[in-house]
């Protein structure tokens, strides 16, 4: 440890308050979700929702504070770690109102709020932990939780085994990930990310490779980097969507911070060429991503490998964060647009399948007929996930294919754009199918306020951070502000 | 005022879409008028504008993204502005012309709007971010219009259109960020990377910004190899989606070649000049043969587009290659009253051909004959267009093709005379066109054709009537044009 005089001289409690309020709230709602009967059991979210809100106020303050450390070394709070977590914590208001509506007057209605806020506090803490220890910690407090969640749904068909692969497949990843951690405690003797970052300059090349190797694979779990996505399609298409929609963004924000924080601290100077490394893994993972979103039939499992595809983008940011400055502010640019339009995909999503009891394709069509404003908004997120102006996803791809271009990887950003090219096509099928046929079902969709706000708020969001971006923006910029 | 001109078609789709659902009458009322009112703030930039002057006018400047060096950037030459009052009147066509038929008027409405705000958004724009911006918000809603209003295969002609557009746009994309990243200071400000051409004598990055920007700009004009969305898209768009994709849509593409291209990377454009000729011949002689082979009206008209742009083309390639400044300016000025002459001669052709197909069901050349003693208002319309649209001296399309053969012919005969002899061909499919349909005897099975109503022929007879305008009276519309080619043509 390099921190403070004792343990008792390093307690800054401050630091963990978003923390502290939401892992207490979930605490206190364990033994509340088991009480509540009948109307009651709407409490739980409500106070989930409150604490969120409660918890963003406390943490947006970090982002223009000076960055220090916290607790003898090992956790930061810094500008960096107040974006991401705005980011979380967003994303997890965004699906507790559209799980609030999925779930009402269900078994599991006063469960969820438990599971997620759980998830969402280990996420957090990722983004913040600079120590081995904490880091291992928060990835399995991020999955466990999520894998709980991906359990929970209305009826529990392919639930189970979504679970079982989630499960298998994160323990696995996880173990494999902490095994490399191990080696870089045993090159430097630290469990701390600077000093590892200063005791593996003299380190054997070969160690560290083999470290690096190991330790991205379970970064990769999270993020669904190609070849350690496989779990994604089955575990989105066998949860429930709004479920499906918080997988898909909570953990993946949480591990891009906490990749980006890894490498910058611990691997600096582009040691174990982690940025070529990234880089090939950027270019594998948009385009199998994109060229296996072509073939989906279902909608969900389309948004799962749109997903992916969308984390080969941001990867290639990555790659470049540690020689490009704008590559930072590029990323938490992204992973601010990438919320809304991927939740109110997903949240749409939910509302088609909770009717028609599937997710396929021919159940959005003639949507816009059926349903204008829903499928108005998931025309725009689709829209916005292909990059098209004015929306959130094309001020995020310019940034994105500024970093790489500014970077010298103008091979991949050239690559980059053959991939938005062709992802057009999936998303315009689902466009297509909601427009430019006659429907076939009468219905509308399953009503509820959460999900009108969940999506409302989404697509102001989308088209806010689209038309004008200079706001998000400057947040993004504030949160490239990184202890070191 | 610009500002106006550029959000009034958006503001009003805005309110389209507010007004109650029962009610669409209401709907194309307010559409029309607000495509009126965008006219009248079109003309009057165009009252308030100083043609002897080779800038921008009507600038404004507000920060977007100051933090990458993006800014709200909007200004207008001649060119831009004679582009911005041809989006308004087709805009207007359009909007007299679908007043008394369609479902969906809302959408409907809201679309073309959007599409209107896309187009003059990018005539104005001097950003490059911005246009870009504008550039795709020009080309989404004209998915939608093909893929809800279209014909029988609408859904595959909306996709390839979608799909084709969109790949040459990120093409153009990455272009514009590889001159952003070239700027020092980063910079997207269209003036300060034509004051600086900051890639123009790197030869690879140039080479390859060159290539990215003609494939973006190629595809929407379109340019041979690259027009294989075109006949498709124009077959299956409903009239009015015709009338502007082939009006105003394919302008986005010449006037990116002319306002960004060219002026952007005059040399390697210069260097590369020679592939932008055969290009351009390929295109002329192509459209030509291509449009000569066809049956259906629609398409055959869709592949005199091709045929069209090709002239445009030509003045770019003429223009970079040529040494002395009168003929860059000669051929500039073709290029430019091309797209403008274009916008309301084959506008109007898809105008007259949709009210035929309306009457009749069918675009099929065969089915037609004698049309000239059934509808003598409508063939009066049509042969007109078709005459100007060869090239008929005291048309427009005589003013644009004239100066561009002529400035070609300074640069080698051999161009000229491969572009004569595809104004030749198209000469041979207009004929073709009038003499099959408006002459001879009608065949026995022609369905009954009831004359136009006065709107119909208003909006046709108005777009004649501004292409007489043009080729009685070309000063009026080189004048405007004239302070932008000379500005490009004294490049140095």
């Amino acid at each position: 440890m390099t921190g403070g005089p004792t343990m008792g001289g390093c307690m800054d409690l401050g630091a963990v308050a978003p923390e502290m309020v939401l892992a207490g709230t979930a605490l206190a709602l364990v033994p509340a979700a088991a009480w509540v009967r009948g109307r009651w059991r709407r409490l739980p979210a409500a106070i989930a929702f409150l604490a969120l809100l409660a918890a963003m106020a406390l943490t947006a303050p970090m982002l223009t504070a000076a960055p220090r450390e916290a607790f003898c070394g090992t956790y930061a709070a810094d500008p960096f770690r107040a974006f991401y977590q705005l980011v979380i914590e967003a994303g997890a208001l965004v699906s507790l109102l559209s799980l609030a509506s999925h779930f009402r007057r269900s078994e599991q209605e006063p469960h969820y709020p438990v599971a997620l806020l759980m998830a969402t506090v280990g996420g957090m803490g990722l983004t913040a932990a600079t120590d081995l220890g904490l880091i291992v910690l928060f990835l399995q407090m991020v999955s466990f939780p999520s894998y709980l969640l991906v359990l929970l749904v209305r009826s529990d068909e392919p639930a189970q085994e979504a679970t079982l692969k989630y499960f298998l497949y994160g323990a696995a990843a996880l173990a494999v990930m902490a095994y490399g951690l191990t080696f870089l405690f045993g090159l430097t003797g630290s469990l701390n990310l600077r000093a590892i970052g200063a005791g593996l300059a003299g380190a054997d090349r070969a160690w560290v490779a083999l470290a690096f190797g190991l330790v991205v694979v379970g970064y990769g779990f999270e993020m669904t980097l190609v070849p350690f996505h496989v779990w994604a399609p089955d575990v989105f298409q066998g949860g429930t969507a709004p479920v499906s929609g918080f997988v898909s963004v909570v953990p993946k924000v949480a591990a891009f911070a906490g990749l980006l924080r890894f490498l910058l601290e611990a691997m600096p100077n582009g040691l174990a060429a982690w940025p070529t490394v990234l880089a090939l893994m950027a270019a594998a993972t948009m385009t199998f991503g994109n060229l296996v979103a072509l073939r989906q039939e279902s909608l969900k499992r389309m948004l799962a490998y749109s997903s992916i595809a969308q984390a080969g983008y941001m990867l290639m940011a990555v790659a470049v964060a540690g020689q490009v400055p704008e590559a930072l502010p590029a990323i938490g640019y992204y992973l601010l647009a990438y919320l809304p339009m991927n939740l109110a995909a997903f949240t749409v999503v939910a509302q088609v399948e909770r009717i028609s009891g599937s997710d396929s394709l021919a159940t959005v069509r003639g949507l816009g007929r059926r349903a204008p404003w829903p499928a108005a908004a998931l025309a725009l997120a689709l829209l916005s996930l292909a990059g098209v102006p004015p929306l959130a996803g094309f001020a995020g791809k310019v940034f994105l294919l500024l970093a790489a271009l500014d970077g010298g990887l103008a091979p991949l950003a050239l690559l980059a754009a053959a991939n938005m090219a062709v992802a057009l096509y999936y998303y315009a099928v689902v466009i297509a199918e909601m427009y430019f046929r006659e429907p076939e079902r009468a219905e509308a969709l399953a009503p509820g306020a959460g999900y009108a706000w969940a999506v409302g708020l989404c697509s102001v969001g989308t088209l806010t951070f689209g038309i004008a971006p200079g706001l998000a923006r400057t947040l993004s910029q504030l949160g490239a502000t990184l202890l070191r | 005022m610009l500002t106006l001109t550029i959000f009034l078609p958006l503001l009003t789709g805005l309110v389209v879409l507010a007004l109650p659902r029962h009610r669409p009458d209401l709907v194309r009322r307010v559409a029309l008028a607000g495509s009126v009112l965008t006219l009248g703030v079109a003309v009057i930039l165009w009252a308030g504008f100083d043609a002897g002057t080779g800038g921008l006018q009507w600038r404004t400047t507000l920060p977007w993204i100051p933090s990458v060096g993006a800014s709200y950037d909007v200004g207008v030459g001649g060119l831009a502005l004679a582009l911005i009052l041809l989006t308004a009147i087709l805009l207007t066509v359009v909007m007299v012309h679908v007043l008394p038929e369609h479902d969906r008027a809302h959408a409907h409405a809201f679309l073309f709007l959007l599409l209107g705000t896309g187009l003059i958004g990018l005539f104005a724009a001097q950003d490059l971010l911005l246009f870009y911006l504008f550039f795709e918000v020009g080309l989404v809603p004209m998915y939608f219009i093909v893929g809800i209003w279209g014909g029988e295969r609408r859904r595959y002609a909306a996709l390839k259109f979608f799909l084709y557009t969109r790949a040459g746009s990120l093409a153009m994309l990455l272009g514009f960020l590889a001159l952003y990243l070239a700027m020092a200071p980063h910079t997207f400000s269209l003036p300060a990377i034509i004051q600086a051409r900051p890639l123009d004598r790197v030869p690879l990055a140039g080479g390859l910004v060159f290539l990215a920007l003609l494939i973006g700009f190629g595809v929407k004009l379109p340019l041979v190899p690259l027009h294989n969305w075109l006949p498709d898209a124009h077959v299956e768009a409903p009239t009015e989606g015709s009338v502007v994709l082939a009006g105003l849509q394919l302008k986005m593409g010449g006037y990116g070649m002319l306002a960004v291209l060219l002026p952007a990377l005059p040399e390697t454009v210069a260097r590369f000049g020679w592939l932008l000729v055969a290009l351009a011949l390929a295109s002329l002689v192509y459209g030509a043969l291509a449009a000569l082979a066809q049956s259906d009206m629609k398409r055959l008209v869709a592949y005199t587009s091709v045929n069209h742009m090709g002239f445009v083309t030509l003045g770019v390639a003429v223009a970079a290659l040529a040494g002395n400044e009168e003929v860059r300016r000669l051929a500039l000025n073709g290029a430019a009253v091309q797209m403008v002459s274009h916008g309301f001669l084959t506008g109007g052709m898809f105008l007259l051909v949709g009210m035929l197909q309306h009457r009749a069901g069918t675009r099929e050349l065969d089915r037609f004959g004698g049309l000239i003693g059934a509808m003598p208002t409508f063939s009066g319309l049509f042969g007109l267009l078709a005459f100007g649209s060869l090239g008929l001296p005291g048309l427009s399309g005589f003013v644009a093709e004239f100066q561009a053969v002529g400035a070609a012919l300074q640069l080698s005969a051999w161009v000229a005379a491969v572009a004569v002899l595809a104004l030749v061909l198209t000469t041979a499919v207009y004929l073709r066109l009038v003499t099959g349909l408006l002459m001879g005897r009608a065949p026995p099975d022609m369905p009954a054709l009831p004359p136009l109503t006065a709107g119909e022929a208003g909006a046709a007879g108005a777009l004649a009537a501004l292409a007489v305008g043009v080729g009685i009276l070309p000063a009026a519309l080189l004048a405007l044009l004239d302070g932008t080619t000379a500005v490009l043509a004294h490049l140095p």
